[in-house]
């Protein structure tokens, strides 16, 4: 095991932020901890790193339960920050050579390590440049080699694509797969329910300090799979017969909405066929949209609120 | 010592922060004196003032670090509190006593009337260590660089004010006096005036010594505060 919070709880003043926190995190995994503002993610990954001293429970890093913030252990975290943690003034190889030389890497080794962290991010071309003159996506690529530099066991990501362009941000998630196919255990926080669909292997969901699931995303969906939508785009709509379509077992409704037609079944009916068979029957299909329940659905169905801002719906 | 390095590097990463490093002492140098007060050239009694500002000014990168997340950063690595604040303050220092040799020893090379240039040069060492403990300990009350500057800058002027460094302190009214003795530049401007009139040695050692207690002082204050 990489690392395990024990019964953790974290006060600020009277404010419970984290209750009783029972967390796992294995090698090889990429756990995306998923939740809205607020929902103590920041503060997990503090308590976690030992930036916070927890109120109770315990920590254990590597298998080290009595100290497990020690600097051996220690050498073996990276954590990518929320904030751009790089100095702009300098250029990329400096600051990557900064964070290797902190990690006490010298010599040929720290060289060799910098180069493969410029390069895996893809800033092997503007080693030279300086931070400030990147763009918002390099510079998050740049924080993330600074990160990496000394090869960490455990990399911590908190929010590492908040405010980017879709480009970059597929390059960063993409890094994080072949991270873990490297054998790099990923913690990757998150407010973006479609980032930890994407890498996950676990989801742990976070709400109010308190985990209120955790599974693979499959497992989730599954726990809450009641209903499918069907939207059916037609030609002729005028002409399609809803009552057929009704009669089918396990057909809950069917409505008509201008061109399209939308049929809210239960989970894993299998009615596709026969419903386009029917409505083939009448009318020709122009599009089909079978809309199955995603990690937003799952905290929606939990929490009652919406994952993005935590919102009422 | 990769903090100590980069900090360095830092402070010198762009031609401004250069220039106003190691031009100003230089500048300095030229200072016309007064016709009465002060007795040493202009450059020489204000550089107090400056000393103040630069520490700050360079104390300011660990408050960058600070609201960059790069402290937090640091915070899980394998290096102390202590050791990441002493290579800063190393780092400061050595700018500091680089410019304090560029001002004392080129305004002997240039026939300055200093007195006792190289007890004049301990005295400004030793004010460098106290400025930049306190702005070690300013910088831990702020959390926005550009705010804590304009404050401090502002608090300068009084400082240097009351303590006697703008003019005799003999001119402020009794209660600032007494009030001056609190000030760190109470004891620069009495060391100066020991430098240029002479005095019993222990006086020297008092002055300093009161300086370097400061240092203490700020210094036990300004690193208490976790850095993220």
């Amino acid at each position: 095991m990489i690392a395990s919070l024990n019964g953790i709880v974290k006060r600020y003043d009277s404010k419970l932020v984290l209750d009783y926190i029972d967390l796992e995190i294995n090698e090889g995994q990429i756990i995306g901890l998923l939740g809205p503002n607020g929902a103590g993610k920041s503060t997990l990954i503090r308590c976690l790193t030992g930036m916070e001293t927890v109120n109770q429970g315990n920590v254990t890093l590597f298998g080290d339960g009595k100290k497990p913030f020690q600097n051996k252990n220690k050498e073996k975290i990276g954590l990518v920050t929320q904030e751009i943690s790089i100095f702009p003034e300098l250029t990329a190889k400096e600051n990557a050579n900064f964070f290797a030389g902190v990690y006490g890497l010298k010599g040929e080794e720290r060289k060799r390590r910098v180069a493969e962290a410029l390069a895996f991010v893809g800033l092997a071309e503007q080693t030279k440049g300086k931070a400030q003159n990147f763009s918002g996506g390099m510079q998050r690529r740049l924080n993330i080699a600074c990160s990496l530099v000394h090869n960490p066991k455990l990399l911590i990501m908190d929010e590492p694509t908040v405010g980017i362009d879709t480009q970059s941000r597929n390059h960063i998630l993409q890094a994080v797969k072949q991270l873990q196919s490297k054998g790099t255990t990923i913690l990757y926080t998150t407010h973006y329910m479609e980032e930890v669909e994407a890498i996950a292997s676990e989801v742990v969901i976070l709400d109010k300090g308190q985990i209120i699931t955790k599974g693979t995303v499959q497992e989730l969906i599954q726990n809450i799979q009641h209903e499918e939508k069907i939207k059916v785009e037609v030609s002729h709509p005028e002409e399609v017969s809803l009552a057929n379509i009704q009669a089918l077992p396990d057909v809950k409704q069917v409505i008509k909405d201008g061109n399209q037609i939308l049929i809210v079944t239960s989970a894993n009916s299998g009615h596709l066929d026969r419903i386009l068979t029917i409505i083939k029957e009448d009318s020709g299909v122009v599009g089909i949209n079978v809309e199955k329940p995603n990690l937003e659905d799952v905290f929606l169905t939990l929490t009652g609120r919406t994952l993005r801002d935590g919102g009422s719906v | 010592m990769t903090v100590f390095h980069y900090v360095l590097k830092r402070s010198i990463a762009n031609k401004t922060s250069l220039l106003i490093l190691f031009l100003f002492p230089v500048v300095a140098i030229f200072l016309p004196s007064g016709e009465y007060w002060p007795h040493l050239p202009y450059g020489y009694q204000y550089f107090g003032i400056f000393i103040l500002f630069i520490s700050l000014k360079l104390s300011g990168l660990i408050l960058e670090d600070r609201m960059r997340g790069i402290a937090k950063k640091l915070s899980i690595a394998p290096i102390s509190h202590f050791s990441y604040l002493a290579q800063n303050l190393l780092a400061y220092f050595l700018i500091l006593v680089l410019q304090c040799l560029i001002l004392v020893y080129g305004g002997v090379f240039f026939g300055k009337e200093l007195y006792q240039p190289f007890w004049l040069l301990i005295l400004f060492l030793t004010f460098s260590m106290a400025s930049i403990a306190f702005a070690l300990m300013w910088i831990s009350f702020f959390r926005n660089k550009e705010i804590s500057m304009l404050i401090f800058m502002s608090m300068i002027s009084v400082i240097a004010l009351i303590g006697g460094v703008l003019i005799p302190i003999e001119l402020l009214p009794e209660v600032l006096q007494k009030v001056a003795i609190t000030l760190p530049t109470f004891w620069l401007a009495w060391g100066i005036d020991w430098i240029i009139f002479g005095g019993e040695v222990k006086e020297f050692l008092l002055v300093n010594g009161m300086l370097i207690l400061y240092m203490f002082l700020f210094l036990i204050i300004g690193s208490v505060k976790k850095l993220h």
